[in-house]
């Protein structure tokens, strides 16, 4: 009896980790309903439901002796991370071919929830740097705009990071990030003559762009889900608003400094 | 004509991979993420040519870069957001959003506002061409499977 209660138990939270961890990795709550159907199925269970929204997650299924068994889980958003979104839903396939058993498929999760606390650390500084050279190029810059766009966001990235490390806020960092892709290439622009600071702000905001989240809005609302999608939408506005603050605040910087005022 | 493809080919394809590596998608995904995206800003590109509007340009855009992530991600075997997203933000309005930044910083809320409203327009048109593209492949990969 004890070994029964044991296995059900690892199912429940086999279940329960692999839709967490989609829904805290910029996954869409689609996915993680599919993925609790496709493994419960797997596991061999019945009438497997579960309902998911951004910020949690409803799952039940009948057990074999006909016991329904129900959990819920809140959810934070860890923030994007499509490799750990990719790996639940390999182990969950695996899980649905029968290649993989509750336990198995635990401790398989349980790896993979580890990469979570590996942050991309100063490599993010220099992707950030390659994002905004190339868009920067779609914005009718040249290489000089370009190379501005790519230290530009280097440094937000950098100044986002260590920021993150005195108080770790999505909201902040946005604000921080607008604030300062639109102060950087005008104070750049009076050193460098010719350059084109629309093309260069408009590059080193590109890293900034929620793209996931603009995803996630038009995937989940295509599929029916209007809470999700309404949430996903939402989300990219406010992050788009966030930085659009950041940005008018540092218009209202550089009016001060030119003489002016707010 | 053809150094400004190349190297609005290299600038999406690059802009692609450094925001792919900021969204963590998996490494072996990389090289078809930037491909795709540069596909869509080369098909945006070539009908603003061609004398398409920035709307319609970017809905056939958008839409071969859905397909072609659909495509992908099967063959791949890899999340399709992965994609998808590369689809959308080579064609992400950051000069309009900027510009109407701007503008409402300066006070000029008439231009601020429709320059907002047409950077909308283009989200819009981004959001129904990943609808579309979806569609597309669903009823191509049915018809398919029913084939074999």
């Amino acid at each position: 009896m004890q070994t029964e209660t044991a296995w059900s138990d690892t199912e429940m939270e086999a279940l329960q980790l692999a839709a967490q961890l989609i829904l805290e990795n910029g996954g869409e709550t689609f996915r993680a309903e599919e993925t609790v159907r496709r493994m419960g199925e797997g596991f061999g269970l019945n009438e497997v439901e579960s309902f998911a929204v951004p910020s949690g997650l409803f799952i039940s299924y009948r057990t074999e002796e006909g016991k329904l068994e129900t959990s819920v889980r809140r959810v934070h958003k860890q923030g994007t991370n499509l490799t750990i979104v990719d790996q639940t839903n390999h182990i969950s396939r695996a899980v649905a071919a029968g290649k993989l058993g509750a336990s198995e498929a635990y401790i398989r999760l349980r790896e993979v929830a580890r990469l979570q606390q590996k942050r991309l650390g100063w490599s993010a500084v220099l992707a950030a740097g390659i994002c905004a050279g190339g868009f920067a190029f779609l914005f009718q810059g040249t290489w000089l705009e370009a190379l501005t766009a790519l230290a530009v966001a280097a440094a937000t990235q950098g100044a986002c990071l260590l920021m993150g490390k005195v108080h770790e806020s999505w909201i902040l960092s946005d604000i921080l990030g607008g604030f300062m892709t639109a102060l950087l290439p005008v104070l750049a622009g009076r050193w460098i003559p010719g350059l084109n600071t629309e093309a260069v702000i408009a590059g080193a905001l590109m890293p900034l762009v929620p793209g996931v989240a603009m995803t996630n809005a038009v995937q989940d609302t295509f599929r029916g889900d209007m809470v999700s999608g309404v949430s996903h939408g939402v989300s990219a506005l406010l992050t788009a608003f966030m930085i659009a603050g950041g940005a008018l605040l540092a218009s209202a910087v550089l009016r001060i400094l030119a003489g002016g005022g707010i | 004509m053809i150094e400004q493809a190349l190297l609005y080919l290299a600038g999406a394809f690059f802009g692609t991979l450094g925001f792919a590596v900021l969204t963590r998608v998996p490494r072996r995904t990389l090289l078809a993420a930037g491909g795709i995206a540069a596909v869509v800003y080369m098909v945006y590109w070539l009908l603003s040519l061609a004398g398409l509007s920035e709307h319609t340009a970017v809905f056939f855009g958008t839409t071969v870069g859905s397909v072609l992530g659909h495509l992908c991600a099967r063959k791949m075997r890899v999340i399709n957001t992965v994609f998808l997203m590369s689809a959308i933000v080579p064609v992400v309005p950051g000069l309009g959003l900027y510009r109407m930044m701007d503008s409402l910083g300066r006070g000029q809320m008439a231009q601020g506002g429709a320059q907002g409203v047409q950077a909308m327009i283009i989200i819009a048109m981004t959001a129904l061409g990943l609808i579309v593209g979806s569609l597309s492949d669903r009823t191509i990969h049915k018809r398919g499977r029913r084939k074999a």
